[in-house]
């Protein structure tokens, strides 16, 4: 059974309808990239998994328990047990400027999960080493550079022990030779065979580490399955225009 | 002149400043709270609460202090019926005035420092599962209070310099005894010694302000 399953998911912003009937589901295991224009809801639909915005129709499911089954919400605290399934890594980090890397990574445990001290600081000294920060854990975010942050950002999500990581654009705030460290801890993470959807606009990562793409655009799935097939052989007009723009 | 003259003015004014140091501390620890909850009045969803505490700051902001002191503490006596009932000690009626006064500024200077925090704050602490209550008190309000520093500092040394307004109420303090002094006196020295013991205050406040946002700088 797919871990998560979307369904006739629709979205508006007034008159302006923003995801019409999105439907596809992501398997255990699964790297999904989502690709498609600014604008074409790709972060939306992400965003609405984890209950950031509201949908106005259709069906999630994660795991066993239904979000928003045939438009209707689950009950609050149902709802946070269900995304609380995943892990979610923003575009601008979002890290807590006040508090340091270690600081961001063992509050939400120590606040939302029952552990103890040592497994929070155990799990948190385990991550600062696979991230490769381990010197900077008393640092602050504003003294870590954009690539430091996502890692960070990344490893903060992990803390939490997700099913699912979500990841909204990690790498469009970076400058470009920073993109590479976040995706290499990305790339890990899918050989760990952690579930994934990755919204972006790195093709190289797409191709590489997803093994489905989804192509988005104007509130629809146009095309999806394996990169080799949508990337280097889409089927649909408004595809092949895309990547042409985004190879150039 | 005497440093036995000096001695015999500046023993009074000290004596007076105790009574601004004490209205400055009575001020400042009641009207912070105070305003961090008009803050969160305003900011509330029940549009009722939320429109009485715009209405109260918008009162209390475009009307002088002076007038609030004059009208708290000879204004409310008049008011027949229960007039008798409101006639205050002179030194807690200004309290009273100094503390509504300011609270709505802290509010104002508190929605400001709510306003900067990015959107993204909220939404990390939403995914990581946090509650609304260790959303607000771990997230929200330790970057508040260090985003609204600078001005809180700013506002407190207006207040010290406000306590000087005490003297239209008629309650002795530093300036009371100064100007007691230059007109027995005649002379323009006992000014110069307010000046000075003002410029001791706002600046030991000052260094105390610069300490705690250098503690607090988050780098």
């Amino acid at each position: 059974m797919a871990i998560i399953e979307v369904s006739n998911l629709k979205k508006s912003y007034g008159n302006l309808e923003v995801l019409k009937q999105i439907t596809f589901d992501v398997n255990k295991n699964d790297v999904v990239a989502v690709i498609g224009p600014s604008g074409s809801g790709k972060s939306t639909m992400l965003r609405s998994l984890v209950h950031l915005e509201k949908i106005d129709g259709g069906s999630v499911r994660v795991g066993n328990d239904y979000l928003v089954k045939d438009g209707a919400y689950a009950k609050p605290q149902e709802i946070k047990t269900i995304t609380s399934k995943m892990g979610m890594v923003f575009q601008h980090f979002n890290l807590f400027p006040h508090l340091t890397v270690r600081e961001n990574l063992e509050l939400a445990p120590k606040l939302v999960k029952k552990e103890t001290a040592a497994e929070i600081s155990k799990r948190s000294t385990e991550l600062l080493g696979k991230i490769g920060l381990t010197d900077r854990a008393s640092a602050y975010p504003s003294n870590l550079s954009g690539g430091q942050k996502q890692r960070v950002a990344i490893a903060r999500a992990l803390m939490m022990n997700p099913d699912i990581m979500l990841f909204d654009e990690p790498t469009s705030a970076l400058d470009p030779e920073l993109t590479g460290e976040v995706l290499q801890v990305m790339k890990s993470l899918a050989e760990e065979h952690m579930t994934m959807i990755v919204v972006t606009h790195e093709m190289g990562f797409a191709m590489e580490v997803a093994n489905r793409v989804i192509f988005m655009d104007n509130g629809e799935i146009i095309e999806s399955g394996h990169p080799s097939e949508v990337l280097s052989n889409p089927q649909h007009e408004r595809t092949k225009a895309f990547l042409n723009r985004s190879l150039k | 002149m005497s440093f036995d003259y000096f001695v015999s003015i500046l023993m009074p004014m000290l004596e007076g400043a105790k009574m601004t140091i004490l209205l400055f501390f009575v001020s400042i620890i009641v009207s912070i709270p105070l305003g961090f909850l008009l803050t969160l009045a305003v900011r509330s969803r029940f549009k009722p609460l939320s429109w009485l505490a715009q209405a109260y700051i918008y009162v209390l902001r475009g009307t002088p202090l002076l007038l609030q002191l004059l009208f708290i503490c000879f204004g409310l006596p008049m008011i027949p019926g229960i007039g008798e009932y409101l006639v205050l000690d002179r030194f807690v009626a200004a309290c009273l005035g100094f503390i509504l006064n300011y609270a709505a500024y802290f509010a104002e200077i508190f929605r400001g420092g709510l306003l900067a925090i990015d959107k993204g704050q909220y939404e990390a602490a939403q995914v990581l599962g946090f509650n609304r209550w260790q959303m607000t008190t771990r997230i929200i309000l330790p970057q508040m209070f260090r985003i609204a520093l600078p001005a809180v500092a700013n506002e407190s040394v207006t207040l010290v310099k406000d306590t000087a307004l005490l003297y239209a109420v008629a309650v002795p303090e530093l300036l009371h005894y100064a100007e007691t002094a230059v007109n027995r006196d005649f002379t323009i020295f006992p000014f110069v010694v307010a000046g000075v013991i003002y410029l001791l205050m706002t600046l030991i406040l000052t260094l105390i302000f610069k300490w705690v946002e250098r503690r607090f700088t988050f780098e």
